[in-house]
């Protein structure tokens, strides 16, 4: 890294640095704003709606239940996708970056057509009396299938990067398959997998069409914190939105700070 | 025994990384495993440890059968040349590892952790993280860790490729003294022949997945059975030699009086080592005590602290040749080093006329087979190339490869081509580019260079032209010539066809040197061309061509059978050849002037016809006219 030395570099970064500004700052200082232009009670009063907190409820309920789902199994697809050699195995890896290209409202579709009333899996459904189209169930899905390539896609490189070598040294060390996994395999892709569990929570935390409508957006059932918010713009309530929204920014900075001190764990932990 | 190995093998698709390896390690020996890269040494090392299942053999460890057992049951020690320490474990953690596994309580292992800690000369660093520490130190721990649960034995797979030279040095006296007082048996893996002297008590020396040789350092010096050895274990002059009325003789040189040398080789070939150190120097053949080598001029001078290393041409000396030998070579090329002074004489310049004689030599009763392969721009490259790979396996012998264009850039685009493929899987290969016709190229390399066989490839698209070339090229021949067709698969079954008499004895005798390292089997043809219905006794000497011919083969430990068919011959041989899936044809040449049924197109027939490699070799007219 060398200092910005002379005019051009220095408007670059003057560029860089605006378009940022107006792209980031300014959004999240025009959210505070909103939040408390009618003062700080209109705010108190629009948290007393419980549709809200149940809003918020559902989203975190969705987004832990996402992270469980895609930790595990992300783990286990990386852990393939890189240690095994099958027929297909470019294809299955190219398909993991379906939800990037997939719109979720397709997806929330999907999910209509399989489980809806008239759908594909409809008997099997019925059979088992579990709604899931347009109720959670069905938002559950939607939102694991949106956030579904992260955790793959971070643990696949720091995998590769680790080798099998640890792994073969803790076998003639004497350690089982499970043991080899909880002590040497997962400790040494733990900061990417944390990195790609945050994405996820970000992710899923941030869905919007596809759990519209998979879910329908039945308030106090089937809405999210980011369903209500589309729901109070609708309905002018905008100090309720603005809540919300200020609630979600603070959540996903938080998380945006955790993401930026695993990023530099990683880092150190790959160039020793 | 402490370590058993038994017939293992093992392919990575069609390549044999490990041949038919067996070994026997002492009770805490530290035996080193010594070869190029892509020798298949780590391969064997790994099987060991049971990180690589072999394909077939056997493997013991103190007498237990370890062949089926996963690694973690075979406890064994083994140390990477990454170091693979688990990074987010403290050092003391790394090392307590193996005793976690175990079970063994908290304090046992702490114990045990100590005492490791102060054997790698590392007491008190526990508590640093792998990323904290150097290279050596981080290798300290992994021999640390691999030694902590007391295994059976201790594997290293060249342990301090990574680290700096002054480092490996005291590690390498380091890891001598760990295993001396642990008393643990060792095998360490590795491509540097000064680490090998240094830690060995024995070496195993392995070459394109072929155990060559076992012995102590000194041994294998000193006294070497075979040329890769004799050439990997530090500087060599190797020479020609042969063996007659039981002297050893380099050309017109006699070596010495009457004493019994016996060879395998039937005409007594043999290769004579001098190591650099062996020969003397002096400025006229008088002052030289010892018998005279010959006389050369010096053409480079190394100092090198105490010693001096000079390399010097000889003069052509008759009758015998350097090995292995090098393209457009005049003279013989030798190595020598010697002690300032001791000799009376302080330095030798460059330019100046020197004899040289001979103060010690070693005989190596094997010669392997040196293989020519050529190729024009018309042959299918790739296809040769793959027989080639395969056949060096075969027959571990030096490799040279020419490229004939008729301009220089064509045939350096060979070369480049050639190298792409073959430099990966084998090591020493010596390329040229020549640029001429392509048969008088080719066969005045074989004829200069000593090569036992000439292998070239099949045309791409059979032109006139090309066909001509073969033509010529097996015509003027007077070695054996191997014609690769189509793919490759391997060197399982060897079909020698003899039509009267050919293959001569010598012929067989080639044929079963390459069945002997290929590990084929053999069956002797013969076609009695007479097509008349009425059974015809062959004539005696046929029968006996046959079994003496089965006979030698045996002898030299190669499966061989004899088949006998009548009808047109080259009918017969290719009926023989698609029934008995052969993978290699041995024809005698048919030299011209011959006057039987057969006709001189035989071989030429069979070429064209065959759908495997063709070995041609020079019949012997043995006893027709």
């Amino acid at each position: 890294m060398y200092s910005a030395k002379g005019f051009l570099p220095k408007l670059l970064i003057g560029i860089v640095l605006a378009y940022l500004g107006v792209l980031i700052f300014l959004p999240i200082a025009a959210i505070v704003q909103g939040a408390f232009s009618k003062g700080i009670d209109a705010l108190l009063e629009a948290f007393s709606d419980p549709t809200l907190w149940q809003a918020f409820v559902l989203s975190i309920e969705l987004a832990i239940a996402a992270v469980i789902v895609n930790a595990i199994f992300g783990t286990i697809v990386a852990w393939v996708l890189v240690r095994q050699n099958f027929f297909g195995k470019g294809f299955f890896n190219a398909l993991i970056d379906l939800p990037f290209v997939v719109s979720p409202v397709i997806t929330g579709y999907m999910i209509i057509l399989l489980f809806g009333r008239q759908g594909w899996l409809a008997p099997f459904v019925n059979a088992a009396n579990v709604k899931i189209a347009f109720d959670v169930p069905g938002m559950l899905l939607v939102t694991v299938f949106v956030s579904l390539p992260f955790v793959v896609r971070e643990v696949m490189p720091v995998l590769r990067e680790i080798g099998t070598e640890p792994e073969q040294a803790a076998h003639t060390l004497g350690a089982s398959g499970w043991r080899t996994f909880w002590r040497v395999t997962l400790p040494g892709i733990r900061w990417g997998l944390l990195y790609g569990i945050s994405l996820t929570l970000a992710r899923a935390l941030g869905e919007f069409g596809g759990v519209l409508v998979a879910g329908g957006a039945v308030s106090g059932k089937t809405e999210t914190a980011t369903l209500f918010i589309y729901r109070a713009i609708e309905e002018r309530q905008n100090i309720a939105a603005y809540g919300v929204a200020l609630i979600l920014a603070v959540i996903s900075f938080v998380v945006l700070i955790g993401m930026e001190v695993l990023r530099k764990r990683t880092d150190l932990e790959v160039g020793s | 025994m402490s370590i058993v190995l038994q017939d293992l093998v093992k392919h990575f698709g069609a390549n044999s990384v490990v041949d038919h390896v067996s070994l026997e390690i002492h009770d805490g020996e530290l035996l080193v495993l010594l070869g190029p890269s892509g020798s298949g040494k780590s391969t064997i090392l790994r099987i060991i440890a049971g990180l690589i299942p072999a394909d077939s053999g056997r493997v013991w460890l103190h007498g237990r059968d370890v062949t089926d057992l996963p690694p973690q049951q075979r406890n064994t020690g083994f140390v990477f040349q990454n170091y693979s320490l688990f990074r987010h474990m403290t050092v003391a953690d790394n090392i307590e590892f193996g005793l976690a596994a175990r079970k063994v309580p908290k304090a046992q292992r702490a114990a045990k952790r100590e005492e490791l800690l102060a054997l790698v000369g590392l007491g008190g660093l526990g508590g640093r993280y792998p990323r904290q520490l150097s290279g050596g130190q981080q290798q300290r721990v992994a021999v640390a860790r691999a030694l902590a649960f007391e295994p059976s034995v201790l594997l290293l797979d060249e342990p301090f490729g990574a680290l700096d030279v002054k480092i490996r040095g005291q590690l390498r006296a380091a890891l001598k003294d760990i295993q001396r007082k642990v008393k643990i048996t060792t095998i360490l893996v590795t491509h540097d022949q000064d680490e090998a002297f240094e830690l060995a008590d024995r070496i195993g020396v392995i070459n394109r997945g072929k155990l060559l040789e076992v012995g102590p350092p000194a041994a294998l010096y000193r006294s070497p059975q075979h040329e890769f050895v004799a050439t990997f274990l530090g500087g060599a002059n190797l020479l020609a030699g042969a063996v007659e009325g039981g002297r050893v003789n380099l050309g017109a040189m006699q070596l010495s009086d009457a004493v019994s040398y016996t060879t395998v080789d039937p005409e007594g070939r043999l290769e004579v080592l001098f190591r650099p150190e062996d020969l003397m120097l002096a400025t006229s053949a008088d002052e030289l005590t010892i018998p005279v080598l010959g006389q050369g001029v010096v053409e480079e001078v190394l100092f090198l602290g105490t010693l001096q290393r000079l390399r010097l041409r000889l003069q052509p000396l008759p009758g015998t040749w350097r090995l292995p030998a090098e393209f457009g070579e005049t003279g013989v090329p030798i190595q020598v080093t010697r002690i300032p002074r001791s000799d009376g004489h302080l330095d030798f310049q460059v330019g100046q006329q020197v004899w040289v004689g001979i103060n010690n030599f070693h005989i190596l009763p094997r010669i392997p087979i040196r293989v020519l392969v050529g190729t024009d721009e018309s042959a299918n490259l790739d296809t040769l190339l793959n027989y080639t790979v395969l056949l060096a396996r075969a027959t571990s012998g030096p490799v040279s490869f020419v490229a004939v264009a008729d301009d220089t850039a064509d045939a350096e685009g060979l070369v480049t081509h050639a190298r792409e493929t073959l430099e990966p899987q084998l090591s020493g290969v010596n390329f040229q580019a020549r640029v001429g016709r392509f048969v008088d190229e080719v066969l005045g390399q074989v004829n200069e260079g000593g090569y036992d066989l000439l292998v070239v490839g099949e045309p791409r698209k059979p032109t006139s032209r090309s066909e001509g070339t073969l033509r010529e090229l097996i015509r003027r021949t007077r070695f054996p010539t191997l014609v690769v067709k189509d793919e490759p698969s391997a060197i399982r079954r060897i079909l020698f066809c003899t039509a009267g008499g050919e293959p001569g004895k010598r012929d067989i005798i080639f044929g079963g040197r390459i069945a002997r390292r290929a590990g084929a089997a053999t069956t002797l043809l013969y076609v009695d061309p007479t097509p008349g219905a009425a059974a015809r006794p062959e004539p005696p000497w046929i029968a006996s061509h046959l079994e003496e011919g089965a006979l030698t083969l045996l002898n030299q430990g190669i499966q061989a059978e004899v088949k006998r068919r009548q009808g047109v011959v080259v009918e017969e041989i290719l009926k023989e050849m698609r029934e008995g899936e052969y993978d290699l044809l041995v024809v005698g040449k048919h030299l011209e002037g011959r006057t039987t049924r057969v006709g001189t197109d035989l071989t030429l027939a069979l070429l064209q016809r065959s759908t495997c490699p063709i070995l041609v070799v020079t019949g012997e007219l043995s006893r027709f006219g």
